[in-house]
C-alpha cells in the first residue's frame, strides 16, 4: 500500500515477535520471500534478523551468554541472503491479538459483510469468534453496521472473476442516461458507496462508476478486452483533471474534511473560516455539493457558478409553491 | 547524557524485556530488570540515581501492553504494597495464541482485506499490526478476494479522541450541535462503543448530564473532545451491538415519503434504498436521522419533493431558501479577483 506509514518502535516490537514463529515455521527462507510475505521492504528484514541473532535473555549468569541468544546461520545470511535460525531463546510461538488490534479487524470484516463472497456469513461469523479468542483481553467496542450485498454487485462481481464484460444503464451527475458496456476491474467502496472500476468500451477509457446510478445491470459472456494489469487505475477514485472549473468557497475551518475530495488550495481568512479553492468537473456537481451541505459552504465566486447554485435551490422552492409539475397533492389511494 | 544510551534501538530494548519476562518464571524486580536487561543495563547506575530509566521503564510497560502483551505484576507474599518487591513476568500460556486458533487460506484472504478498509489513524495502524501477527503463523492467502479496494473513513476529528477514551474508560466533555438545534452546548459522557450506521459514525455513550445512555453523531461534536481525569467503570460488552440495533429499530419506525422527478439522479439513486414505491413516482425511504436526510434531500433540488412527514418536507425548504439567500445576495469581500 504506498500509504503506509513508517514503522515505530512498536510495530517494529510486533515484526521481530512475528518474525520469529514465521522463521521456526520456514525453516529456511530468503531475504526477499519474507520481505515480500510481510509487505516490507527487504532491508527491513534484514535489520529485524541481525537484531533476533544478537538477542536473547540473561540467563543464568545475568551476562548474555552465547546460549542465551538466538542465533543464525551468518554465512548462508552474508553469502546468499538466505535465513536460517540455528538457536532458539524462549520464543516459540506467535502473538496474540491486542484488543484494539482485534476490533479492527472485527470492524472490517463487519463492514466486509456488504461482499457477495460473504452472503452466507460463514466464514465472517467464525473469523469474529477467532479473534475474539485469540485477542489477549476482550477487543474494544468498535463496530460497522453489517449490510447485505445487493444483487447489481453480485452480478458484477461475478464478472470479474470470470473475466466477462458487463452492461448498464448509467445516469450522470447531470441526469444524463446511457448505456455502457464495461470490462470491470476493480470494485471500490467509500463508506456506504460502492464504485466500479473499469475500462469503458463505449467511452474507450478508464471510467468510475457509482453503483446507485448503475440500473439493468447485465453480466454478458464476452470476454474482457482491458485487464487489471494492461491499465492504470488510479488510487484515488475522484482525479484532477486540466478540464476542472475552479470555484471559490468560504466555510469553516473544521468543514474542509466534508470537501476535502475537492480542495485545490486554501488559505486562511479568520481564525476558524476558510477561503478554498474546488474543482469541479462541472457546475451540477457543485449545486449538489453545496446544496447539500447547506450552510457550510458558501460559493463566492465566479457569479455564474453563485448563479447555478442559487438557482438549483429556488427551482426546488418553485415546486413547493406551485405543485403541479410534480405534483404533491395526493393522488388518492387506488 | 551517557554516550552508550543511543547505541541500543528502541525495539532492541523492547523486544530484550519481552524475552526476559518470558522467560521468568517468578517474575523479575523493576532492579533486576534495569541492572540486567539488554537496553536498560548499559544505563544503569549502582549508585541508585535511576529516576530516568525508571521513567522509560514505565513507558515501556505501556508499549508493550499496548501490542497486546500480558504483562502482569506479582506482590511479593506478605509484602503488598511494597512496589521495590513488586516482580514483572509475562506468562508465556497467556502470551502464545491458543493452538485452536487456526485459519485457513481463504479466512487469511479475507483478514488482509479486512485490514486494508481503515487507510487512516490507529485503526490503520493497529490492523496492519495485526496482520503482521497473523504473518506469523506463515500461511498464505488465497486469491479468493482479489479485485477488491474497500475503505471506510474515520474524517471527524472526535474520532481518535474517542476511541483512545473508550479503551481507556475515561469520562469524557464535548460541545455537541443538536439535530436542529442552533446553540451547542457542553456534554459530559462516559463513551461505550463507537459505531458506523448508514456511512455515518456514531459515539453510543452514557450521558451524565441525563444520566441515560445517548447516541451522538460524531459530525455534529464541535471543536475538542477533552478528557476529565476521571475513568469509569466498564459495563458488560455488547455495547457497539447494542447501539446498532437501537439504530436500526429507529430506521425502521422512521418513514419518509418523497415524489422524484422521472428519469433523473434522484429517482435512479433513492429507488435503490426506497423500501417501496408507490404510485405516482413515489417513494419511501426509511431514515434515522431527519436533518441527514434533510441535507441529503435537499443536495438533489428540485428533483426531489418531500411528501411527508411535515418536519422533514419543512427542513428541506428551509435548506433551500437558505442556500438560495446565500447565493442570491452580492457576494462578500472579494469576488472580483476571482476568475
Amino acid at each position: 500500500m504506498s500509504e503506509r506509514e513508517p514503522l515505530q518502535g512498536r510495530d517494529k516490537l510486533a515484526l521481530l515477535l512475528s518474525l520469529v514463529p514465521y522463521l521456526m515455521e520456514h525453516g529456511q527462507v530468503s531475504v526477499s520471500d519474507a520481505a515480500a510475505y510481510f509487505g516490507l521492504e527487504p532491508e527491513q528484514i534484514r535489520e529485524a534478523v541481525r537484531l533476533i541473532a544478537v538477542s536473547g535473555v540473561p540467563g543464568e549468569t545475568d551476562a548474555y551468554q552465547p546460549d542465551d541468544l538466538f542465533d543464525i546461520d551468518w554465512d548462508l545470511f552474508l553469502d546468499r541472503d538466505e535465513i536460517v535460525l540455528t538457536h532458539l531463546v524462549v520464543l516459540d510461538d506467535s502473538p496474540r491479538f491486542s484488543s484494539r488490534e482485534a476490533a479492527a479487524l472485527i470492524a472490517g470484516l463487519q463492514y466486509l459483510s456488504a461482499l457477495p463472497e460473504q452472503a452466507d456469513r460463514q466464514v465472517i461469523g467464525s473469523l469474529l469468534s477467532k479473534l475474539s479468542i485469540g485477542a489477549s483481553a476482550r477487543p474494544s467496542e468498535v463496530a460497522v453496521e453489517e449490510r447485505t450485498s445487493d444483487a447489481d454487485l453480485t452480478t458484477v462481481r461475478s464478472a470479474v472473476a470470470a473475466g466477462t464484460q458487463v452492461e448498464f444503464d448509467y445516469v450522470n451527475a447531470r441526469g444524463e442516461r446511457e448505456h455502457r458496456r464495461v470490462d470491470p476491474l476493480r470494485i471500490e467502496s467509500l463508506d456506504d458507496e460502492w464504485y466500479l472500476r473499469g475500462w469503458c468500451h463505449t467511452r474507450a477509457a478508464v471510467r468510475t462508476f457509482r453503483f446507485d446510478r448503475m440500473t439493468g445491470v447485465q453480466a454478458t459472456e464476452r470476454p474482457i478486452s482491458h485487464h487489471a494489469g494492461d491499465v492504470i487505475l488510479p488510487d484515488a477514485l475522484f482525479e484532477a483533471s486540466d478540464a476542472d472549473l475552479h470555484v471559490d468557497v468560504e466555510l469553516a475551518a473544521d468543514s474542509l474534511p466534508l470537501i476535502a475530495d475537492y480542495i485545490a488550495s486554501t488559505e486562511r481568512i479568520e481564525d476558524d473560516r476558510v477561503r478554498a479553492t474546488l474543482r469541479v468537473a462541472h457546475y451540477h456537481r457543485l449545486k449538489r455539493l453545496v446544496a447539500g451541505l447547506p450552510g457550510v459552504i458558501t460559493v463566492v465566486g465566479p457569479p455564474a457558478a453563485r448563479a447555478q447554485v442559487a438557482e438549483w435551490s429556488e427551482e426546488a422552492l418553485a415546486r413547493y409553491e406551485d405543485p403541479s409539475p410534480a405534483s404533491s397533492g395526493d393522488p388518492g389511494v387506488s | 547524557m551517557p554516550q552508550n544510551e543511543a547505541t541500543v534501538a528502541v525495539e532492541e530494548r523492547l523486544f530484550s524485556l519481552v524475552l526476559a519476562l518470558l522467560a521468568t518464571e517468578q517474575g523479575l524486580t523493576k532492579a533486576e530488570i534495569l541492572s540486567t536487561v539488554q537496553g536498560y543495563r548499559q544505563r544503569y547506575r549502582r549508585d541508585g540515581a535511576n529516576a530516568s530509566l525508571d521513567r522509560q521503564f514505565e513507558r515501556d510497560k505501556d508499549d508493550i501492553r499496548e501490542l497486546g502483551i500480558p504483562l502482569e505484576t506479582v506482590e511479593a507474599p506478605g509484602e503488598s504494597g511494597n512496589n521495590q518487591l513488586l516482580r514483572y513476568r509475562i506468562p508465556k500460556g497467556e502470551y502464545d495464541l491458543p493452538r485452536e486458533v487456526t485459519f485457513t487460506p481463504e479466512e487469511i484472504a479475507m483478514l488482509s482485506l479486512a485490514a486494508t478498509v481503515w487507510r487512516q489513524g490507529s485503526l490503520s495502524r493497529e490492523s496492519q499490526r495485526a496482520i503482521m501477527k497473523l504473518r506469523s503463523l506463515g500461511i498464505e492467502p488465497d486469491d479468493s478476494v482479489i479485485g477488491y479496494a474497500p475503505r471506510i473513513r474515520t474524517r471527524e476529528p472526535a474520532f481518535e479522541p474517542l476511541r483512545s477514551a473508550l479503551d481507556r474508560h475515561q469520562v469524557v466533555t464535548f460541545t455537541y450541535l443538536r439535530a436542529g438545534g442552533s446553540t451547542p452546548r457542553p456534554r459530559t459522557v462516559e463513551p461505550l462503543a463507537l459505531v458506523q450506521h448508514q456511512g455515518r459514525w456514531l459515539l453510543y455513550a452514557h450521558d451524565l448530564n441525563v444520566d441515560a445512555r445517548r447516541t451522538f453523531l460524531l459530525s455534529r461534536i464541535v471543536g475538542k473532545v477533552k478528557t476529565t481525569g476521571r475513568t469509569f467503570t466498564a459495563g458488560e460488552p455488547g455495547a457497539a451491538e447494542q447501539a446498532l440495533s437501537e439504530l436500526d429499530a429507529l430506521w425502521q419506525a422512521q418513514v419518509a415519503t418523497i415524489r422524484t422527478e422521472p428519469g433523473s439522479e434522484a429517482e435512479t439513486r433513492l429507488s435503490k434504498r426506497a423500501s417501496g414505491v408507490t404510485g405516482g413516482g413515489r417513494l419511501e425511504l426509511h431514515f434515522t436521522d431527519r436533518e441527514l436526510l434533510a441535507d441529503e434531500l435537499a443536495s438533489f433540488g428540485p428533483e426531489v419533493m418531500v411528501v411527508r412527514p411535515d418536519d422533514l418536507r419543512d427542513a428541506v425548504i428551509s435548506r433551500h431558501r437558505a442556500n438560495a439567500a446565500a447565493h442570491r445576495e452580492p457576494a462578500s469581500a472579494s469576488e472580483g479577483e476571482t476568475r
